[in-house]
């Protein structure tokens, strides 16, 4: 029995370290900056990695902004709390999903290879509204 | 506005209950997109916000406005985009790790944009010609990349910013028919972020 619940144990282990690639990275951060994974927070330092599923935060005078591995930038702005909820990425093919959630705050983005990679690959949702990212540059802002 | 629409907003303004919004911008290079509204307050739409320079409300039915001037606080944003990524391109004598005369100066151009972006990150990328398989072309754009890599690491770069990528024959410098032996597509590029 505790043979196999370290079995299961090492397992678990390994699927999460494959599940765990770099998305992005910061440049900059400025004020409260963090990032939260799972239950962890982690500063938002210039060159923290980012991995799917985290949540960016920024207080009062905070600021991130980081470059994704498929040339996508973003620009996080204060009292902001953004989640990559879906990145996949075949870096090979330049293809791939990439869902972003601003729950609020404000976030500029430029798109990059994903959003080219077909129509709505990249989307952005708002708490009530859902955008479909064809190849640009623009703000979101989601008031308190 | 009817009545109803203007008492909504003034309790909304009274209770802080602003929209959400967005602005579309011009592109970098003077061209820009577009962005759908797919959808809004709960409901599908089929509004394009396809003018730059326009805002966008959301939440209800979409309303799309000419920009006017951003905001300061949309300014300070927009310009703390970190800038974008910047490309380069290593020939190698075939079948070596000895780089080009050409492209000797080229690993040091690499090595100054690195030191002026903070947090960098640096994709190595393979690219073969059209000669053989595309999926052989895949392997070999990999292994490539890989080579390369660890030359730059021997070099002094920072293998934990590094990771190499193979494209395979999907990304030709020279478009040429298949089956075709181009120097200039056997190439590996270098993208700085």
């Amino acid at each position: 029995m505790v043979v196999r619940s370290l079995l299961l144990a090492l397992s678990v282990g390994v699927i999460a370290t494959s599940a765990q690639a770099e998305i992005a990275r910061v440049k900059s951060a400025s004020g409260i900056a963090v990032i939260q994974r799972g239950t962890a927070r982690i500063p938002a330092a210039t060159g923290a990695e980012l991995q799917a599923g985290d949540y960016l935060e920024t207080g009062k005078t905070g600021r991130i902004s980081l470059t994704f591995i498929d040339n996508t930038r973003f620009a996080v702005g204060p009292n902001s709390r953004v989640a990559v909820s879906k990145f996949e990425y075949d870096r090979t093919r330049q293809q791939g999903s990439f869902i972003t959630q601003v729950d609020r705050g404000s976030l500029a983005v430029v798109s990059g290879k994903i959003a080219k990679s077909g129509r709505d690959a990249m989307k952005v949702r708002t708490p009530n509204s859902l955008l479909g990212v064809r190849g640009t540059r623009f703000i979101v802002e989601v008031p308190k | 506005m009817s009545p109803r629409g203007f008492a909504l907003c003034v309790i909304c303004a009274l209770a802080g209950c602003a929209h959400s919004s967005m602005v579309l911008l011009p592109d970098e290079d003077g061209g820009h997109g577009q962005v759908a509204i797919l959808e809004s307050g709960g409901k599908p739409t089929t509004a394009i916000v396809s003018e730059a320079n326009s805002r966008a409300s959301l939440g209800g039915a979409p309303s799309i406005k000419p920009l006017g001037n951003l905001k300061p606080e949309e300014a300070v944003l927009v310009n703390s985009l970190p800038p974008p990524a910047k490309s380069f391109t290593l020939y190698f004598l075939e079948g070596t790790t000895d780089m080009t005369p050409e492209s000797a100066p080229v690993l040091e151009q690499i090595r100054a944009e690195i030191a002026k972006r903070p947090g960098a990150e640096v994709q190595v990328t393979g690219h073969t010609d059209t000669v053989g398989s595309s999926a052989d072309n895949d392997a070999l754009s990999q292994k490539r990349a890989e080579e390369i890599l660890n030359l730059l690491a021997s070099k002094g770069f920072d293998r934990t910013i590094m990771s190499a990528v193979g494209r395979g024959e999907r990304e030709l410098k020279v478009p040429t028919a298949d089956n075709v032996e181009s120097p200039a597509n056997r190439r590996v590029e270098v993208i700085v972020r």
